[in-house]
């Protein structure tokens, strides 16, 4: 008897079920501002993000989920939102730079990038995160100084699936 | 917002399809979305949704369906969010950002 139950008890398997997992990996973009741009005052008549000139530059990132879906479209200022009250034009200057990113092969997109009046357009041809900053200047008129108050401008970055 | 290629679903109401979409909020900033449909060349296109413009809390998902005439179809092409941002007493730059989504299919 010890026996046949020792012999049994080899054959004794456990209960075992395959429970599949399955997930789907579809395209997805997600922009994030990572930083906040700031306008410096470097001279009356000159507001600037960029460093030198006291500002901050903007940074935002994209994340995207699969390679080749999204291209990124980031378009520099040319007004302000808000400001007060101007009498006299404003000259705008702006750029948008690759300045981080999560892969290797990412770098080509500073190189690749096209330039279209106010906006630059990335080819998101690799799957992970991208940073981005833009640099913005508005010169008043005639070399005028800016009048006292706030002023802010909006940076649109568009993820627009290909 | 999700799905990149949504897929047009027939309605309730003849003439009109409808597109079921997923926005989640990844900007903590940002509390508004306004939903806008362009054809190829940025030009407005109606529709109509329970929100045109919708109050998202950070990291919230909320599902939404547009509604297009189907005669508009093949016009339709870029189907976006944009943040709405608030006004700041700093001077400083704001971020806008806007996701679009492809209703002419994927490509090939």
């Amino acid at each position: 008897m010890k026996y046949l139950v020792t012999a049994l008890s080899l054959f004794a398997l456990p209960a075992l079920a395959n429970v599949p997992i399955t997930g789907t990996v579809e395209a997805k973009c997600v922009i994030q501002t990572t930083k906040d741009g700031v306008y410096g005052n470097p001279i009356a008549s000159k507001l600037s993000t960029t460093p030198a000139d006291g500002g901050v530059l903007p940074v935002i990132r994209f994340d995207v989920s699969l390679a080749d879906s999204y291209t990124a479209n980031i378009t520099h200022p040319t007004s302000f939102s808000t400001s007060p009250t101007l009498n006299d034009t404003v000259a705008w200057t702006g750029s948008t730079s690759v300045t981080q990113t999560s892969v290797a092969g990412m770098s080509a997109y500073e190189a690749a990038k096209v330039v279209v009046e106010n906006t630059t357009i990335f080819d998101l041809t690799l799957a992970g995160s991208t940073w981005f900053s833009t640099a913005s200047s508005a010169t008043y008129g005639s070399s005028k100084p800016f009048v006292g108050g706030v002023y802010t401008a909006l940076v649109q970055a568009s993820c627009i699936a290909k | 917002m999700t799905p990149a290629y949504p897929v047009v679903k027939p309605s309730h109401v003849a003439g009109v399809v409808k597109v079921e979409m997923s926005l989640l909020n990844s900007r903590e900033e940002i509390e508004w979305y306004q939903i806008e449909l362009f054809d190829l060349n940025w030009t407005n296109i109606p529709f109509a949704s329970s929100y045109r413009i919708i109050n998202i809390g950070y990291k919230e998902r909320k599902s939404f369906d547009v509604y297009i005439r189907k005669s508009d179809m093949d016009e339709a092409v870029y189907l976006c969010t944009t943040s709405k941002v608030r006004k700041t007493s700093k001077s400083r730059t704001l971020v806008s950002s806007r996701i679009c989504s492809r209703l002419d299919g994927e490509p090939a």
